[in-house]
């Protein structure tokens, strides 16, 4: 697969790069595609992924991308709306919904974070939680009425997964 | 659109809704989703009740 990197500030390349000069930069009105090739370390300013530009980076922290997520509905018929990593989602009964991965993490030390909107406005608390199911493969989620335990179907549910 | 069936363990049925953007056809998932040793069918969306007022009382058939 071609990987074409441009940006408004110049790529840098690291010592033993791909073919470029050592610390080598790549012009801002330049364009290289690279096709098989492994950067190691690289410096990538402001680039572009397809059409995409990658958000300009603030401060020095790492950056960890979501690895799996999923919008889906959980009221009425079924269905996902978006995902990215996710080949289905089972649906096990009202409120409890299982995310299966496509390319499964790397151990079980992944942080799931979620989201959703009720289907009805209330007074009552939600509580979203990862279920019984907590593998490298799937993981289980669960809506739940804060007040009385009873599981419930959001109208929207999200999930994100990171590692 | 299909969808996947199969009878959990406690009597009733999960339903395995595909995401469109994996690029697997409803037959692989079916092999990868549903798990071992369990029957399962793939049926048209339209067979799944879209009332899910008494969800947890579907049966597998």
């Amino acid at each position: 697969m071609a990987m074409t990197i441009s940006g408004t500030s110049g790529v840098t390349f690291p010592a033993g790069g791909v073919g470029n000069p050592a610390g080598a930069v790549v012009g801002t009105t330049d364009t290289q595609t690279l096709t098989n090739k492994t950067l190691t370390s690289p410096t990538l300013t402001t680039p572009n992924i397809d059409s995409a530009q990658v958000a300009t980076v603030s401060g020095t922290a790492p950056i960890y991308p979501c690895r799996a997520w999923v919008n889906f509905n959980g009221t009425g018929t079924v269905a996902i709306r978006a995902s990215g990593n996710v080949t289905s989602i089972t649906d096990n009964g009202t409120g409890i919904y299982t995310v299966n991965f496509t390319t499964a993490m790397f151990d079980v030390n992944y942080s799931v974070t979620l989201g959703a909107r009720p289907a009805s406005s209330g007074t009552n608390g939600r509580s979203l939680i990862a279920g019984t199911t907590y593998s490298t493969s799937a993981v289980q989620i669960q809506f739940i009425n804060a007040a009385d335990t009873a599981y419930l179907d959001p109208d929207v549910y999200c999930v994100s997964v990171f590692r | 659109m299909k969808r996947i069936i199969y009878p959990t363990d406690d009597g009733g049925v999960a339903v395995i809704v595909p995401a469109a953007e994996c690029g697997l056809t409803i037959e692989e998932i079916a092999a990868k989703d549903v798990p071992e040793g369990k029957p399962y069918k793939i049926v048209d969306v339209a067979d799944i009740p879209s009332d899910r007022t008494f969800r947890n009382a579907w049966e597998y058939t």
